[in-house]
Parts: C-alpha cells; structure tokens; sequence
C-alpha cells in the first residue's frame, strides 16, 4: 500500500521497539512514510538513521491502513547501502553463510579462537559486540538417510536455514525425526543462505544471488510434488515475502505458494487427519515468545496450537516484545545498547510468568533471550519432540 | 489454500470484537479473531464512556433517541457487561474505577474536563472540580503535552519538567518499569518540594504495571497521583488493548494479525468462510458464525466514497444519513455530523436487517445511529452490544 495512505495514528510508533530505547531513531512513521515524500531519486541518501531500524516489522503488523513502514524503510536501508561505503560489520555479517561455512569446516579451532582474548580484540576492533556469547559452529552438519518415499506418504523438501546448519544441526535431525514419525518423507535440498542477512546489511546484489540459487533449486523440488518446508522464521519470511516484494526473484511466487512453516504444516496433516499425534504428558511451565517475523508471516502461532495439545503443558504466549538481536543487527557495537535494552524488557515480561524456560521459533532469538536471562531456550520442535518421545540416538 | 475450522470468527480487534471473543472462548466455543491491523482502541484515551450526556449515565441510554443501538441490549446486559469488564481488568492488572449509575470527570491536556463513566485507576485521584491545587510534571521534549494550556484554566496549578534521556511517550513508559529508572525519578520529585495538594502526569507511567507505578509514587511523595490522558500514541489505550488482547488469548482465543479479507464464501442465507490477503497461499477461515466488530471509518469497517457509503468485508446495506450534503455540518467542531449515524441497521438479535445473512453478527462502533461523538458512548456501547452479539451468536450455533 502506498505510503500516503498513512493517516499518522502513531499506532506503528507504539510498537516500535527500537524507538524505545534509541532517541536517535526517529521512528516507524518518521523513518517511513513521512520521509519517504523527501525521497528523492536525484539527491543522495542522506538518512543514515535508516540504518537503526532492525526490521522487525512490528509497524506493519500494526498499521491498521496497510502502509508498509519496515518496506519503505529497508528500500531506503537499501538505497543507503548502495550509494554508501559499507563498515566491515555489515560487510561480514551480509556474507554470514560463508563466513560461518568456514567456521563450521574449522569449528573446534573457530569456537576456541573466538573465545580468546584475541579473538575479543578482533571482535571489538571489527565493532562488533559480544555481549552474549557467539554461537558455537558444529562441526557435523545436518545429513539425511535417503530412503525409498513411500508412493502414499507425503514429501517434503526441508529448508533447514545457516541456524540449525551451522550452530545446532541437532534441532534439525529432531525435526527429520519427528516428520518422519508422521510417515512424512522429508529430503534436504540443495540451499543457500535465505538472502536475509545479506538484505538486513544492506547488499541486496549478494542477497538477489542466495534467492535465484535456492529459487531455482526449490523449484525443481516442487515440481517433483515436494511442499517446501522452513523452520525459521526469519528464512521464512524472506522465502515467501522479501523474494517476492523486495527481491524481485521470478518464481517467487511458486515458492511462496508451496512453501509452509514446519508446525503450520504439522497442523494441516492432522486437520487433514492424516496424522493423530498421541502426545505424552510433559508438566512443565514455559514462555512461548514470539518472533516478530513469525507474527509477520501472518499465519497464527501454530506451534503454539500444537503445544496445547500436549497434557500438563503449560505454555504463556508472549507476542508484545522483540528480543532485541534481530539477527545480526544486535551484534552490531552502534546497536548493542538499544539491543540489550529490548532484550531485557523482553525478558523482565517473561520471567514474570515464572516459566523455566522459554520457547522461540528463531534461533536468534533463543540466543538472546537465553544469554541475557539465563534461562534454558527451546525450539518448539524440541518440546514436540519431547512430548512424543522422540531422543536422538547419538552416532559416535 | 490453508483451511481452518472454527466455531467463531470474529472480524475486527477493537474493544467489541475482543470482548465478544473472550465471552464465546470463555465458554468453550472454538473463536479465532481476525484483523488487518492494531485497533483505534490503542488511540483512545483507555476511559469507557458509557453515555456522557447525564451525570447518570444508565439514565442518559434511556434519553437517547428511539433508534439508538443501545436500547437493543437490556439493562441487565449492560449492567453485566460493565460489570464482567471490570473483573477483567482486574484480573489482567489494569483495574478501573467507576460505576454504572456515576459518571467521572477526567482532566484533558487541555485543562478541560472530559466525562465518562469506567476510568483507568491511574485517573481516579483525577479532582472532581477545579478547588483541588495540582502540580503538573512533564517531561522534557515530550510532544503535544503543554502544561500551559492546563495553568491556563486552573489558577490553582503549577508545573515542573524532568528529563527521562528521552521524549517519546513510549520512550519514557518503558523507562517507567524500569526500577532504577523510577527510583531516581522519584528521588528528584522528593527535591521538588510540591505544596500543591496533587500530582497530574501525562499519561506515560508504564506499559504494563501503571497502577502499581501511580501506587508507587504516591506512597512515597504522600500525596494523589493521577495521569492525563495524551494524544496517541496513548498509553492508556495501548494498555487497554494489551490486557483485552491478552485475556482473550487466555480464554483460549486464537488471533490472526494483519489479515485483510479479501472474499467471502457463502451458501444459501449462510456466510461459510472469509478469505484474507497473503503473499502466498490464500487463507481460507471457515466459521459456523461471524462477529462483525470491524469499527466505523477510521476503524475500517466501514469505507465512505464520493456519495455512499460501503461495509468492507459482506458488503452489507449501510444505513446512510441521507445525500451527501447532510453528511457534514459546516462547523468542524460540531457534535451533530451526519456522518456519526451511519452504519449497519441490525435487528432485535443484532444480525443485520435488511440482508439475507443469518450468521453475521454486528456490534461496536460499525452499528447504525449511534452517534458517538454526540453521546460520549464508545467503548460502553462496543462493550455492551459485544455481550449482546456473542449471547445470539451462542443461540445461533446450539
């Protein structure tokens, strides 16, 4: 919707988290559709502000005129970016999947180094913060056993994303395991990075590169009668909504019609009666936060339906606050302070609830939130997994 | 396209929409509500005006015109309405004083007196005439709150300006909860030395815990505290909004956010589905009722072209004041706009009239005649008529 449809309600500027904490951010309103009348295509981006928006697209979901604030500012972010020299944070952090590529061929070195003085120096030099800690590179990624599909099951191509990849292929063996439970075939398709971290720092070339080579080979996925399944939200959100609005990726929309979260489409096989899950009883208390690209993919909470099926379990949905990191822009040492205060508002609701442990879909997320308040983090496959029994059987 | 079952739609975020969907889930009915974006509730000033034209505010529904929507909902309803809306709020933290048969005054930015009837208990020590001497703090840069326009009709009224770091309203109610943040705040109030007998505040203390944070000054300064209700962005609409939002979710109630319906299933005299925008897949919601809740034109029920006026998501037949040239009085100002009577005429169980549709339920602001801004009956009327639509919509699915 075009910007002048905003009616200046200020209802984005309530759920801006950033403008919270950083007065040098103007705000969704400002940043977005007010500036946007001052933009230009013959005068250079003078805007820098831009840049500390952490596109959680919490403005949007809010509009109640469908004015896109987040849109207008990352085309702006964008504009910035291509008409400016990039800091080596943002530089590193667009070209994330190679960096952490490496890192995970070298983990035990990378994980080490990082942790020492020197690696901090780097870091701090590099300006980026370490407030919480790096996340640590595995050194097995994420395998499947081929198998011969079942002529009747249903198939599905696993967008596994650079998170459960690089840092916890663990996550992503459970969720093979718990789809192949409900006689769901899965496959890992040849993938590259979504193109979000790339798009968040301002390189939209390198990020148009990622979305034509996952287009391509997804594609051929669904076409063989594979749906596409992605467990991060954040990879989600730039599959089905950037590649399309942003990106201009031809066959975007074929992929953003065949692509579906990982708990939306457990949902659908039992609306489908296709699968009756027999859950256990799990007596725990958690906090179900939500991701703001969760929220934004506008699907519900589906993984928040499937835990209240599970007996004893209680689960409070916390939807009003972002964690803070947004991916990498908390890393970023301009960002650090606005990160850590979001994060502890995020936390101070949570542990009003007195759960033990929180629940997140995003991977970054869990790293915030678990490193500022300690608690244990959860993927909401994980607590699936628990409630139908499901361990990993370890491979020395 | 993804299909989901419910017993309940309700369309629309608002006060109405969510109090309706808290009395169905409450009571084991399957209820997803949809919205294509945060409620005009966020910009209200969180008070519940029932009826502003008698100091009784029971007694004003009776004096409203024949055709008013109010006289469809029983007294006893309006009554348990109120009274169900404040064991809410209770429950969720933000309690409210006030009661059926009383209206309050609540001080403007402006230094006036706005009436109504349910209030935030962070405007309960809000002085009832002008005898009471306040102190006014405000704080620095904050926008569109000037503690001038209030000495200016109360010459009993001083003010004084805190820095909180930052400006914006949602800026400081989050530095609010904050405990270091409100230790030292209230360490410079004590410096202040205030003599008058009240202390006013813009209404920026908190996100979520205002009440205890009005308590909190109070206890320590020994006098009142009350806040002023600001121009959006309003906390105290924000908080209203939250709580609703929350409870309805505790009930058991799933919301869909920014889902725009885009199409509408129908068979016979029965609305099967509504079908809402998305980048992918279209969403398909199937539903054995639906509440339309989704407000008047700012609202987004309700869409006004250059000479009539539409229902946005089943076209229903909208009530119009007549041509054009009624719809607006020549003062800006004025209270008696045509345009405030517009919306959707709906018969003794609140289903539409005049349309063929047995499973659309209407209540809140998108209703015909109310004339809100005349009656001072907003949120009481969305609370109201919420009871009214969801106790027919039970009736309709048993």
């Amino acid at each position: 919707m075009n910007f002048e449809h905003c009616i200046r309600c200020t209802i984005c500027v309530e759920n801006c988290p950033v403008m919270r904490v950083n007065p040098d951010f103007p705000g969704p309103k400002q940043a977005g559709p007010d500036a946007q009348r001052f933009r230009s295509d013959r005068e250079k981006a003078e805007d820098e502000w831009v840049l500390l928006c952490s596109q959680c697209k919490r403005c949007e979901m809010a509009c109640p005129c469908g004015v896109e604030p987040a849109r207008i500012i990352l085309k702006a972010q964008q504009r910035y970016g291509l008409e400016h020299t990039h800091s080596l944070a943002h530089l590193l952090f667009a070209n994330n999947y190679y960096l952490s590529a490496l890192g995970s061929l070298t983990a035990p070195i990378a994980n080490r180094f990082a942790a020492t003085k020197i690696g901090k120096k780097i870091f701090a030099a590099l300006r980026i913060s370490t407030y919480i800690p790096f996340p640590k590179f595995r050194f097995r990624k994420l395998s499947w056993n081929k198998r011969t599909p079942n002529r009747r099951s249903r198939k599905v191509a696993f967008f596994y994303g650079c998170f459960i990849n690089f840092y916890r292929p663990d996550i992503g063996k459970k969720i093979i395991q718990l789809l192949k439970s409900f006689n769901v075939d899965v496959v890992l398709p040849p993938q590259w990075c979504c193109g979000l971290p790339a798009l968040g720092n301002g390189n939209l070339q390198l990020a148009r590169n990622f979305a034509l080579k996952n287009t391509a080979s997804l594609s051929n996925y669904i076409d063989a009668g594979y749906d596409i399944l992605y467990s991060c939200t954040s990879c989600g959100l730039c599959l089905l909504h950037d590649y399309q609005d942003i990106m201009d990726i031809p066959k975007a929309k074929k992929i953003a019609e065949n692509t579906y979260d990982l708990h939306e489409y457990i949902l659908k096989l039992v609306d489908d009666n296709y699968i009756k899950p027999q859950f256990q009883e799990v007596r725990r208390k958690l906090a179900y936060h939500i991701p703001c690209h969760l929220r934004a993919l506008g699907i519900g909470y589906p993984a928040a339906k499937l835990m209240s099926m599970i007996p004893g379990l209680e689960c409070e949905i916390i939807d009003d606050n972002c964690c803070g990191l947004s991916g990498s822009y908390g890393f970023k040492k301009s960002n650090e302070a606005a990160a850590i205060q979001i994060g502890n508002r995020a936390v101070a609701r949570i542990k009003k609830t007195g759960a033990a442990a929180i629940v997140a879909d995003c991977g970054s997320c869990r790293m915030q939130l678990g490193g500022i308040s300690g608690l244990a983090t959860l993927d909401p496959a994980e607590v699936l997994s628990e409630a139908l029994g499901i361990t990993l059987t370890k491979k020395k | 396209m993804s299909v989901t079952e419910y017993d309940v739609i309700i369309l629309g975020a608002g006060v109405a929409g969510l109090t309706a969907g808290a009395f169905l889930a409450g009571r084991g009915f399957k209820v997803a509500l949809v919205t294509s974006g945060e409620p005009t509730a966020c910009l209200s000033t969180g008070c519940i005006d029932v009826c502003s034209r008698n100091n009784n505010p029971l007694a004003g529904i009776k004096a409203l015109p024949a055709e008013h929507p109010f006289h469809l909902v029983p007294e006893k309803t309006i009554r348990e309405s109120l009274d169900n809306f404040q064991a809410v709020m209770t429950y969720m933290g933000i309690p409210y004083t006030g009661a059926a048969e009383e209206n309050r005054l609540v001080l403007s930015a402006l230094g006036t007196f706005k009436t109504s009837c349910l209030v935030p208990s962070t405007m309960k020590a809000v002085p009832q005439d002008t005898k009471d001497s306040i102190h006014i703090i405000t704080f620095a840069g904050l926008k569109d709150f000037y503690p001038s326009y209030i000495l200016s009709r109360r010459k009993n009224a001083k003010f004084s300006v805190y820095d909180a770091g930052v400006s914006s309203t949602m800026g400081i109610a989050s530095h609010f909860e904050e405990k270091e943040f409100l230790e030292s705040f209230i360490d410079w109030l004590k410096g202040q030395n205030i003599v008058e007998d009240k202390i006013a505040f813009p209404a920026v203390l908190g996100l979520e815990s205002a009440d205890e944070i009005v308590q909190t000054i109070a206890a320590h300064i020994g006098k009142p505290v009350f806040e002023i209700p600001t121009i959006p962005p309003s906390m105290p609409g924000r908080r209203l909004f939250n709580a609703l939002k929350d409870y309805f979710r505790k009930k058991g109630g799933d919301i869909y956010w920014e889902w725009p319906v885009i199409g509408v299933e129908k068979s016979g005299k029965i609305i099967e589905a509504v079908m809402t925008a998305s980048t992918g897949r279209p969403n398909s919601i199937n539903g054995k009722a639906f509440i339309l809740a989704t407000g008047s034109f700012v609202g987004g029920g309700l869409t006004a072209g250059r000479d009539s006026i539409t229902e946005n998501i089943f076209n229903l037949p909208v009530h119009s004041p007549g041509p054009r040239e009624t719809w607006f009085e020549n003062d800006y100002f004025s209270f008696n706009h045509g345009i405030g009577r517009a919306g959707i005429k709906v018969d003794s169980s609140l289903r539409p009239a005049e349309s063929p549709w047995e499973n659309i339920f209407v209540c809140g602001g998108i209703l015909a005649d109310t004339e809100i801004l005349k009656n001072g009956c907003g949120h009481g009327l969305a609370l109201a008529t919420a009871h009214m639509a969801a106790q027919s919509c039970m009736e309709h699915i048993r």
